[in-house]
């Protein structure tokens, strides 16, 4: 099945257990308000850790009905995020979500030797777009996470995002490695990275996708751009997911694609034992709903 | 558009050289005969060759050396020495100088290395001013390999010059071997970059080069031709391996071209083939103005005359094939 718009993932929940959602620090007027949209729309059940108070007060602003909500009361706001990490890895939630706290604290946690959410995996962030222009949903990574990833971290990156995208139904994506050109340049790193990881998927060695690379972000996403060069691609026009060389450039689209494009965009953290919703200040209740529903979708 | 179709099938009936014996027919007896500017001359083995490559009407010797000698050894060889042009010269240096100078100002169209060391023959072909090397290019070897057991030519590359080439190096020395195999009428070789495994591992610097330039390939950057690697000798030239081991490679054991990652890998597997498997072969510099042809003396006589066979066909500009 071919999504087209970030709603239809809400098909992907038919008939599948309701997921556990844990959000620490739970007294944030815009995460409380996407989670009980999530929970009223059946997406997820919830989890708020945080000062009871304070979300009842928030909560009654807003008229939030928190009737089915459970919340464990912990008027130390420090506390929380350990807590909620600790009710993943002991199972007792599917997704985790942070609150009003900040994420290098939440990451710690996430990353404790003892009772974390460790895989072994690197975690890598994924941004899926519904965007009017493009005939389906494209994810792009690694946006807000990997500063500067090198060619085993664009691996790793990859490997996650598969997973993640396997998980929304599209069984083999389509990869584009972005950079400025289409050619490969000796004096462009990202340029030769995306040879060897075209290569790596040729081989085997990078499993379940189709990688294409270097491609100049408008041969990945236009098949008329990619024949009027001469490019013979699998995946250009048809992308799936755009690796970004690195997080200035994949930022900068990221936010062009939001005020440019208004595309409509649900990010989550892959790589952990659970998929981790982690907006951003800037994002908009409905970015928050919609990454509640995308890691709905992908948690185990 | 009817005469440029018509041009098209007169190109396509043009014949693959398929064999050694075949290069050699196809250079024999042309109307305008190549000169061939020899260095240093004095040589059984030089001279056996050239003698030969004169008496089958391919090309017109002129021979710089020791007169004395070159007239004394040919004599004993049973060679007519009527049908050389022999120069004498006093000094091999001044005798490299000479014959540079008269293959680049296209009084002669090929040049051969005779009994003067390999260094300071070279030098004089890399001089910067007066040598041959085209402006910037690699200088490189190819050969032309024909083995009975192997279902067409293999050409090879690098055989004698780069010991440790690197990616630029390298796709110098596909686009040569891609540029020689046209020659015999392969426009699309299938080009195997060589390894010990066709998996790709960012410790080893070849397969990271052979990705790139097999990336490079597929974009246009290294043109007419089907490239993949890393592949081992029998994911290249054996398509039983391929189907075994399932590996989707475009090359599939029917390679036209090896491209070795060093010098000490490619030098002991031609040796090999000489050896072990009856192979002959024909081989020159690449990344000159005009064929020169160097070869090494443990060649065989009929390799030896390939290889001048091999600098007449690349010489004559005008064939396709």
């Amino acid at each position: 099945m071919v999504l087209k718009k970030l709603s239809e993932i809400k098909k992907l929940l038919d008939n599948k257990p309701v997921k556990r959602l844990v959000l620490g620090a739970a007294h944030d007027l815009q995460s409380l308000g996407a989670v009980i949209k999530a929970s009223n729309d059946n997406i997820i059940s919830p989890v708020l850790i945080g000062d009871e108070k304070e979300i009842r007060k928030i909560a009654s602003e807003k008229n939030y009905n928190l009737e089915n909500v459970q919340i464990i009361h912990e008027p130390v706001i420090e506390k929380t995020s350990e807590m909620a990490v600790k009710m993943v890895s002991n199972n007792e939630a599917d997704v985790l979500m942070k609150g009003n706290v900040g994420t290098s604290v939440l990451l710690s946690h996430v990353l404790n030797k003892e009772w974390g959410l460790r895989t072994g995996n690197l975690l890598s962030h994924i941004a899926v777009f519904e965007v009017e222009t493009y005939h389906k949903l494209i994810a792009v990574t690694d946006v807000a996470m990997n500063i500067s990833p090198n060619l085993k971290d664009k691996i790793s990156i990859v490997n996650n995002s598969v997973s993640c995208l396997n998980m929304l139904g599209v069984d083999v994506p389509k990869i584009a490695v972005l950079g400025a050109v289409e050619m490969v340049n000796e004096s462009m790193q990202a340029t030769l990275d995306a040879a060897l990881l075209s290569k790596m998927n040729q081989r085997d060695q990078i499993k379940n996708c189709i990688i294409d690379g270097p491609l100049a972000f408008d041969n990945a996403i236009s098949l008329e751009s990619a024949v009027h060069k001469g490019i013979r691609s699998e995946v250009a026009g048809d992308t799936d997911l755009l690796l970004m060389p690195d997080i200035e450039v994949g930022n900068v689209l990221y936010k062009s694609l939001v005020f440019f494009a208004r595309a409509k965009v649900a990010s989550v953290i892959l790589g952990a034992a659970a998929p981790i919703v982690l907006t951003s200040r800037s994002d908009s209740e409905q970015a928050r709903y919609d990454s509640i529903l995308l890691a709905a979708a992908t948690a185990k | 558009m009817t005469v440029y179709y018509w041009q098209q099938l007169q190109q396509n009936k043009c014949t693959m050289i398929t064999s050694l014996d075949q290069l050699a027919e196809k250079v024999k007896n042309k109307k305008h005969k190549l000169k061939l500017a020899v260095t240093w001359a004095q040589d059984e083995n030089t001279l056996g060759a050239v003698g030969k490559a004169v008496e089958e009407n391919m090309v017109e010797a002129y021979l710089y050396g020791d007169s004395t000698l070159i007239e004394k050894i040919s004599r004993k060889l049973g060679i007519d020495i009527d049908q050389f042009n022999i120069y004498h010269i006093d000094n091999e240096t001044e005798a490299a100088k000479e014959t540079v100078r008269l293959v680049k100002s296209g009084e002669a169209d090929i040049l051969m290395k005779g009994l003067i060391g390999t260094d300071k023959f070279l030098k004089s072909v890399l001089d910067k001013e007066n040598g041959l090397m085209k402006p910037k290019a690699v200088l490189s070897y190819v050969c032309a390999i024909d083995v009975p057991d192997y279902h067409k030519l293999l050409f090879v590359t690098d055989t004698a010059v780069l010991p440790f080439p690197d990616l630029e190096q390298k796709v110098a020395m596909a686009e040569y071997a891609i540029a020689m195999a046209a020659k015999f009428g392969i426009s699309k070789p299938k080009v195997a970059l060589i390894g010990a495994s066709e998996k790709m591992s960012k410790h080893f610097q070849n397969a990271i080069d052979y990705a790139i330039m097999c990336k490079m390939a597929e974009r246009g950057q290294i043109s007419s031709c089907i490239m993949d690697g890393p592949l081992d000798i029998f994911l290249a030239c054996n398509k039983k391996s391929v189907e075994i081991k399932g590996v989707d490679t475009p090359v599939g054991g029917d390679a036209d071209i090896l491209l070795f990652p060093s010098l000490e890998a490619c030098n002991p597997f031609y040796k090999g083939l000489m050896l072990f498997a009856k192979g002959e072969l024909a081989g020159m510099l690449m990344g000159t103005k005009v064929p020169v042809v160097l070869m090494s003396r443990s060649e065989s006589e009929k390799s030896k005359f390939f290889c001048i066979a091999l600098s007449c066909l690349m010489a004559d500009e005008k064939s396709h094939c």
